[in-house]
């Protein structure tokens, strides 16, 4: 039997333990890789409404998914996803703790925590994942602890009996919340390997160490703690080494043009220049912003017209960024049809509150105001986009409110007003009929210039001066 | 492998029963709220002096004696309470109303259609607004004798471009609010990047039995229901332009008539119409289901042909051909003279016997009038011709100056018909000003048009019915819904909505079967 001290002393030296490994994994996802967590949470759109919440969770594994979903939602905020995923971690690793007593082999327990962080790492591998094997572990502590009291409570051979029922009842139960769920990635054809290696650590590996003999031994405590230092720097070198860095940046030009932080941008690329299509773009975007962009475009990396307006692909991420761009030039129909095909195209079917938001604005701007209204009314369920759409929906059909507002009425100015088909390639004319529709458009005439420069089109460049020439 | 297929085997079975167990925790839990709130009439109203502003519309509509309830409300943003009363011709009274909305149950609204057959249901509105109670002009439902087709079915579908994501074809009972899936576009897409698009599906004779519909990308073919027997084949063939894409079933024989078309899409950078879907090269074919043979109906390379559609007694087929651009358009781009490219309306009789085609006919002439004529159908007792018109071009779901046009076949003696020469019925009460209205259909009685229409929002297209007898129309009412705010938050149009007599009686899990093969 342990001795009261000596239990007290490690339960406390465990709890500092899973402490420092929480911090861990909190400062990882907050300070490392919050842009990760950004991204998660732009393609999915957690609502506040029965239908939605039913749709999820009568689907097995939905309870898990939706769970995951519900917590995706703070994402937006990336620490306080970091804190989720750090509680979510550290619950997983003390369950694991509890499942068996683990002596000198203590920091196995960090292991299917660990694995579940790996897995983390991935942009495409969703939280319920990590809400399942919680779940599993949860349900099986709970019918120990059930088969334990009955032990106390009943004779022999009624345990086995209840025993039984317990399982009948636990296991269908299990089934539906966790077991039977297919949408741990955001790929449905991907398997997650690693979710399900620390799915089974986390519920087996304390069973089949039981069935081996772990003996105290007199340096226990200093052998328990080595094997938490081991296993951490172990597998915290794992996570560090395939951590995705270079995604990371690539996802940090996204979401500081999507909230607009253009002088964020322009500080980031004097540190480092971006050598990436989403971050040249981003950057030439921020430039133009600016007014800089004729003057200063070539002082940073460029890549053609692709590192401009690159051509739209059928992917619910690269899209993203050149529609920013088409949104601030007053391309509006091209920015509505590149979000909505960008939203199309996530994988798993789910929904974007940024590309809600953006369908609701261009809508906006055109005077579609009852087809804004319903991206509007979708935007209401939710917790974090619902004050901007209550404030946008006072705006639908005010014309006056839209004419006066910075950003909807000097858009309003500056889109289309003659009528030709585009296509997903940008042509120096699109960005002509742009300019010469209103030539107060600084950005069409950064956009066009910088056009003619960047493929080194001289007799165009000489014809565009002409044109210009002659319209003043 | 076999483990994976087992499993996934399981996982499908597994799937089913928890549905089952939570159909049945639903049918219980609506069971025990189909007690329906009966509010008392407010006790003190202002008088409105106008009609309700309820969404659907269903002020003075005509309706089929077995649809489902026409459940509707008041905007949310105007009013806080909604109170109805509805008195039957036998002076009969229920009130209802919960919030803004108004929901009737399935049997009292059944037993009100029963002893409103054939006369009408007043319905009288007060709704609450700034704690004040209004009271609205009555209105009246009329109720005909004649049933609409017990079911419908529609593809449901974001409004997109070029890509998607979910998609799915369902069913949905009209005297019910039941709405089950026929087809998704997830259960048998093998390459998830790929995507799978699901379209086209159409029935023989408003019959189930033999019907079929399209699957693109990914596990490619066209799925063909033959007596009940399914099976998945691929339509194109060497001297095709494409495999079948818009069909139609030949009503009593196992032949289904396609065009074939490469289709293209432009956008507008302002034109409201957003969308412009135009067909580079389009023809006819003949495909025979019990043969699965393929033979050419018309394949001019200079013209496009499109929307085969049979009359009801098989002898006629029908369809719209686009008219030679001026000599000086002719080499251009078609995106730039795509604008005036118009189709008229032809037919050309059919031989059963020897599956031959007779000369072509022009029925109706509408490049004369600057317009374009696309979708026929003829009613089910050959009299009334149904089209869609607008100004340019054979995609009218994306035009705003899209209408139906009705014409008596009567007026037709052989020399084409044109707006000058052709008296069309009033259909007024049934297209929408300045919105989309396309893609017409009769019910199986001719009693009752079906479209779509984007009049709600001129984006998501919607599903409207309206009364016809003897060339006079009633007026449109939308698709009812149990949750009448349903239509506003639904955020998938309804797409190519068709009438059936009965049930897809095969279920997803079998359709994909063939798929496996």
């Amino acid at each position: 039997m342990e001795h009261k001290d000596t239990k007290i002393r490690r339960l406390y030296i465990e709890g500092i333990c899973t402490l420092l490994f929480g911090v861990a994994v909190l400062l990882f996802f907050g300070w490392a890789y919050p842009q990760h967590l950004h991204y998660q949470e732009q393609y999915q759109l957690f609502l506040f409404d029965s239908t939605y919440v039913w749709e999820i969770v009568k689907q097995p594994g939905g309870v898990a998914d939706l769970l995951g979903r519900f917590c995706t939602q703070f994402f937006l905020y990336a620490w306080v996803g970091a804190l989720i995923i750090a509680l979510l971690l550290s619950s997983v690793q003390l369950l694991t703790l509890r499942l068996f007593n683990w002596g000198k082999l203590y920091g196995l327990s960090f292991v299917p925590s660990f694995l579940l962080w790996l897995f983390l790492l991935d942009e495409n591998a969703l939280l319920g994942g990590v809400w399942a094997v919680l779940l599993t572990q949860l349900c099986v502590t709970g019918m120990i602890l059930m088969i334990q009291f009955l032990k106390r409570k009943m004779v022999s051979r009624s345990i086995y009996f209840m025993i039984i029922i317990t399982m009948i009842v636990t296991i269908p139960i299990l089934y539906w919340m966790v077991l039977g769920g297919s949408h741990y990635h955001r790929y449905p054809t991907v398997f997650p390997t690693l979710l399900y290696v620390a799915w089974l650590l986390a519920i087996v590996l304390p069973f089949v160490m039981r069935l081996f003999t772990n003996k105290a031994t007199k340096f226990e405590r200093l052998l328990s703690f080595t094997s938490f230092v081991l296993v951490a720097l172990v597998m915290g070198s794992l996570v560090w080494k395939n951590a995705n860095f270079k995604a990371e940046k690539v996802m940090q030009y996204d979401f500081m043009a999507r909230y607009q932080q253009w002088n964020r941008i322009l500080e980031t690329i004097n540190t480092e220049k971006p050598n990436n299509q989403i971050g040249v773009t981003v950057q030439n975007l921020a430039l133009a912003m600016h007014g800089m962009l004729l003057d200063h475009m070539f002082d940073y990396n460029q890549n053609g017209i692709a590192g401009l307006l690159p051509d739209v692909k059928e992917d619910a991420t690269s899209p993203l960024p050149t529609a920013e761009a088409f949104y601030y030039l007053g391309m509006i129909n091209v920015a509505q049809r590149t979000v909505f095909e960008a939203q199309e195209a996530i994988l798993d079917f789910q929904k974007s509150g940024r590309c809600y938001k953006r369908l609701a604005q261009t809508n906006l701007i055109n005077g579609n105001y009852e087809v804004a209204r319903k991206y509007l009314m979708t935007l209401q369920k939710t917790l974090f986009y619902r004050e901007w759409a209550n404030e946008t929906l006072s705006l639908l059909g005010n014309e006056e409110a839209i004419a006066k507002h910075p950003e909807y009425g000097h858009l309003r100015q500056m889109a289309y007003k003659d009528d030709f088909y585009f296509s997903d390639h940008v042509t120096p004319d699109m960005l002509k009929s742009l300019y010469f529709n209103n030539t107060d458009n600084r950005m069409a005439y950064q956009y066009l210039i910088a056009y003619f420069m960047l493929t080194g089109d001289r007799e165009g460049y000489s014809k565009l001066l002409e044109e210009i020439g002659s319209k003043n | 492998m076999v483990i994976l297929v087992t499993k996934l085997h399981h996982k499908k079975i597994m799937k089913r029963y928890i549905n089952y167990y939570f159909q049945f925790l639903t049918a219980v839990l609506l069971l025990l709220s189909s007690c329906a709130n009966h509010p008392d009439v407010p006790s003190s109203s202002k008088e409105a002096k106008c009609l309700p502003a309820i969404f659907p519309d269903y002020c003075n509509v005509t309706v089929p004696c077995n649809i489902a309830p026409l459940n509707f409300m008041l905007p949310a943003d105007h009013y806080e309470e909604c109170v109805a009363r509805l008195t039957t011709p036998d002076g009969q009274q229920q009130t209802y109303g919960h919030g803004v909305k108004v929901q009737i149950p399935e049997s009292e609204w059944q037993a009100m259609l029963g002893s409103s057959k054939g006369k009408s249901i007043k319905v009288e509105v007060w709704g609450q607004k700034d704690g004040e109670w209004l009271s609205f002009n009555p209105f009246e439902i009329h109720v005909a004798e004649q049933p609409i087709d017990e079911y419908l079915s529609y593809r449901l579908i974001e409004p997109s471009y070029v890509a998607w994501s979910y998609m799915e074809i369902a069913q949905r009972n009209l005297t019910t609010f039941e709405e089950t899936q026929i087809f998704n576009n997830e259960v048998t897409c093998s390459d998830i990047k790929k995507g799978q698009c699901i379209n086209c599906h159409s029935y023989q004779n408003y019959k189930t039995d033999n019907m079929l519909f399209h699957v693109r990308l990914s596990n490619a073919g066209t799925v063909i229901v033959n007596d009940g027997k399914i099976s998945r084949v691929n339509m194109k063939r060497d001297y095709t332009i494409s495999g079948g894409v818009y069909p139609s079933w030949h009503p009593t024989a196992k032949l289904v008539a396609f065009s074939t078309n490469k289709t293209r899409q432009a956008f507008h950078t302002s034109n409201p119409n957003k969308i412009e879907v135009y067909d580079l090269a389009s023809d006819m074919i003949l495909y025979d289901v019990e043969t699965d043979s393929v033979s050419i109906v018309s394949n001019d390379s200079t013209l496009l042909e499109v929307y085969p559609t049979w009359s009801p007694d098989g002898k006629y087929l029908y369809y719209c051909k686009s008219v030679p651009l001026p000599e000086e358009m002719k080499d251009q781009d078609i995106r730039t003279t795509y604008a005036k490219i118009q189709y008229n309306l032809y037919r050309r009789s059919f031989d059963l016997a020897s599956h031959g085609f007779g000369e072509e006919e022009l029925v109706y002439d509408a490049a004369s009038a600057d317009k374009s004529v696309t979708l026929p159908r003829i009613s089910p007792d050959g009299r009334y011709l149904l089209f869609a018109l607008g100004q340019y071009g054979c995609f009218h779901s994306r035009h705003h100056d899209a209408d139906i046009v009705c014409i008596p076949m009567e007026q037709y003696a052989g020399t084409a018909l044109s707006a000058e020469t052709a008296s069309p019925v009033d259909l007024t009460l049934l297209n929408s000003k300045d919105y989309s209205d396309s893609y017409p259909s009769w019910s199986s009685n001719g009693h009752w048009i079906m479209i779509a229409s984007r009049r709600d929002d001129d984006n998501y297209s919607r599903v409207y019915f309206a009364y016809f007898d003897n060339g006079k129309i009633g007026k449109a009412f939308l698709l009812p819904q149990e949750d009448p705010e349903q239509h506003i938050t639904l955020l998938k149009s309804y797409n190519r909505p068709e009438f059936m007599v009965e049930p897809v009686k095969i279920s997803v899990e079998e359709f994909s079967k063939v798929f496996d093969k």
